[in-house]
């Protein structure tokens, strides 16, 4: 570097900022926020109900088994309720598997009545709404990664035809809004097809995403230097051999934290399939606020349990990240 | 017939064009470098060689066979890159292993050859790093590696010691020309550095704007010059033109002349010339550069800008600024070129 010339003097070391402090500082802020939000959730006129969410969340639900008849109760000493109707002997009801019995030996019971309970955990509509969003974002992204790498590959492709045609599903699905791509894909393809609410909605998320995932794929591919294209054919590899071997393994890495950004937008954006019936997080809570009246609580749940989802993603791709981090 | 053999070779970039009848031979197990300035479609030409880029017209044969339109893989011949281009994600025995790998030769043959290429290069204690472990040395030498080890036909070499310091820039220098010589690899050499091209080179293909402007040996190109531009680019020549020409040394010329500064004596009391064609002149010491085992004097005869060098024996030889020397310019060393 002849002629180069420092402009200013060298620089002391960087003084570093009190840790302590700033972090007091942060917490402070994020205290004062809180504050807020609490106090001007007291100024408005709503009752705040907490505690009638957990169970649309999880329940205890009471499975009893009732008697089928008029009859007698024996139990055995291997825990069994036998109920043999007084009449008939040969009729009887046996239940075998309970957590505690309601009415003990001898008892006369009738048609109705209590003989056994079983409590046990049930998912409320808001966890079932969460289990169907995981669900259906899981079979959307493995899709999307799909037809994305496929369509990425195809758009830096040196033949005509399957660029062209990754330009053009990449900029049809880009330049529509989801909602209308859901609806199109479930009201006329759905029809022409017969798919079901949930085929459909898992395709029109995984084209939607693919589309985007193939953007990445290809920002990927050409930030690889060239000279590695060139040092793989000049080593005597073909290209489909040099994108195999040389680029995409390098490729990869690059694109991973672009790619959980993109999974993570495919989790938020399943809750537009609510619009075509299905029961979603997002339905879920709709349904739970018409039953509770309380949308503030339930929206709130419902934000809470999607950053569940997102986190644990970002997680897993950190986790990956670090994994490829070490080479290249 | 030549091993090597370019005739007629065009490439133009849309209204750019790179270089044009380009033809040069080159016999089995010669080492050529393309040496010129950067611009002038050396680097394009070697990778039309290889196979990387067309070329408009023109055709390539190697040993007999015409490979002008032949894809790179199955050309033979391998390259190895300024940029060492080496694959970040495997380690420098994947690197090598990896041409072996791809022509399917079995593990077994494989790994003898791999051993051997990286005993040749020095690295065998290396082979489980990875290339951002490497210094820039060791990674183009790995480069070097990879490329011999598919055993290619010709080698080439894109500018391979530009991005190194100089002192391993030498090394691996003489490093290149043993493993050359030991392997009789025929081998064409990018440079734009005058004393790499000197040092290595069986012979020097001297390009300039798209154009061979000389072709010759390390000696014939550095004192026989062709053109201003040969004598401008591969030595520190005094260039003069027909009016100083007359006004420093009496000569009447129709172009110009090429003194090399190395050419020029100061008249020492009691010397022999040996009879030599003699030309004497005086000139004012404006100057002087100290480049190690040279001092290079700018002097000024009759206004003329003059450089001397002279060999750094000791530092009471010093002429400081002002001092006038009495110079003779030996004509025999005084090219003539246009």
């Amino acid at each position: 570097m002849a002629g180069f010339k420092p402009v200013n003097p060298p620089k002391q070391m960087e003084r570093q900022p009190n840790k302590v402090l700033w972090n007091l500082v942060f917490g402070l802020i994020l205290f004062v926020v809180g504050l807020g939000l609490y106090k001007s959730s007291q100024s408005i006129d709503y009752s705040w109900r907490w505690e009638r969410l957990p169970e649309y969340i999880l329940y205890k639900s009471d499975n009893v088994v009732r008697a089928q008849f008029d009859g007698t109760v024996s139990i055995t000493a291997d825990n069994t309720v036998i109920l043999t109707d007084d009449f008939d002997a040969n009729n009887i009801q046996q239940v075998t598997e309970f957590q505690s019995s309601l009415v003990y030996d001898g008892d006369l019971v009738f048609e109705g009545d209590p003989l056994t309970s079983t409590v046990a955990w049930k998912a409320g509509p808001l966890l079932d709404g969460l289990v169907m969003t995981l669900k259906l974002s899981m079979v959307a992204l493995v899709f999307a990664l799909l037809l994305g790498s496929l369509t990425g590959l195809a758009r830096v492709s040196p033949n005509p035809a399957l660029k062209n045609l990754a330009i053009v599903y990449i900029e049809l699905v880009r330049g529509t809004p989801l909602l209308v791509q859901i609806f199109i894909i479930y009201f006329f393809i759905g029809t022409v097809l017969n798919l079901d609410r949930f085929t459909a909605g898992a395709t029109a998320l995984a084209v939607f995403t693919g589309a985007y995932i193939a953007e990445i794929i290809r920002a990927g591919i050409e930030s690889i230097n060239k000279g590695q294209m060139e040092a793989a054919r000049s080593l005597g590899m073909d290209y489909n051999a040099s994108m195999r071997y040389i680029i995409l393994p390098q490729a990869f890495k690059r694109v991973l934290p672009p790619l959980a950004g993109q999974f993570i937008n495919l989790i938020k954006d399943s809750s537009l399939v609510s619009v075509i019936a299905i029961t979603d997080l997002t339905k879920a809570g709709r349904e739970v606020i018409s039953v509770t009246f309380s949308p503030f609580e339930v929206w709130f749940t419902v934000a809470l349990m999607y950053l569940v989802l997102t986190g644990l993603l970002s997680f897993l791709v950190t986790r990956l990240e670090k994994k490829y981090a070490l080479h290249g | 017939m030549s091993f090597v053999c370019i005739s007629d070779f065009c490439k133009r970039f849309a209204t750019h064009t790179v270089f044009e009848n380009i033809s040069c031979e080159i016999k089995q197990g010669e080492f050529i470098t393309l040496l010129g300035p950067s611009g002038c479609g050396k680097s394009t030409l070697l990778r039309c060689i290889a196979g990387l880029t067309t070329v408009d017209h023109g055709t390539l044969t190697v040993n007999g066979e015409d490979i002008t339109n032949q894809i790179a893989r199955l050309r033979g011949i391998a390259m190895v890159f300024q940029s060492y281009a080496l694959f970040p994600n495997m380690s420098v025995y994947d690197n090598v292993a990896f041409g072996l790998k791809m022509q399917k030769i079995p593990k077994a043959q494989r790994e003898p050859r791999v051993r051997e290429i990286l005993e040749m290069v020095e690295l065998e204690s290396y082979h489980n790093r990875y290339p951002q472990q490497l210094s820039g040395g060791q990674c183009q030498r790995v480069a070097l590696a990879r490329s011999l080890v598919v055993r290619p036909r010709i080698l080439l070499l894109d500018e391979p010691l530009s991005a190194l310091d100089a002192r391993i820039r030498k090394n691996l220098r003489d490093q290149i020309r043993r493993i050359q010589q030991e392997l009789k690899l025929t081998t064409i050499f990018v440079t734009h550095d005058q004393e790499e091209a000197l040092t290595l080179s069986d012979r020097i293909l001297l390009m300039n704007d798209g154009q061979i402007v000389q072709t010759g040996t390390a000696e014939e190109i550095y004192t026989e010059p062709a053109s201003a531009f040969v004598a401008g680019f591969i030595g520190n020549y005094n260039l003069l033109d027909r009016q100083q020409a007359r006004q420093v040394l009496g000569l009447d010329i129709s172009h110009q002349l090429a003194i090399r500064p190395e050419s020029i004596y100061v008249r020492e009391s009691g010397r022999d010339y040996g009879g030599k064609d003699l030309i004497p002149a005086s000139g004012i010491v404006t100057g002087h550069n100290l480049l190690g085992n040279v001092i290079r004097y700018h002097l000024d005869i009759t206004g003329v800008p003059v450089i001397v060098d002279l060999l750094n024996r000791s530092s009471e030889r010093l002429f400081t600024r002002g001092s006038e020397l009495d110079l003779l310019f030996n004509r025999d060393e005084i090219r003539e070129v246009s």
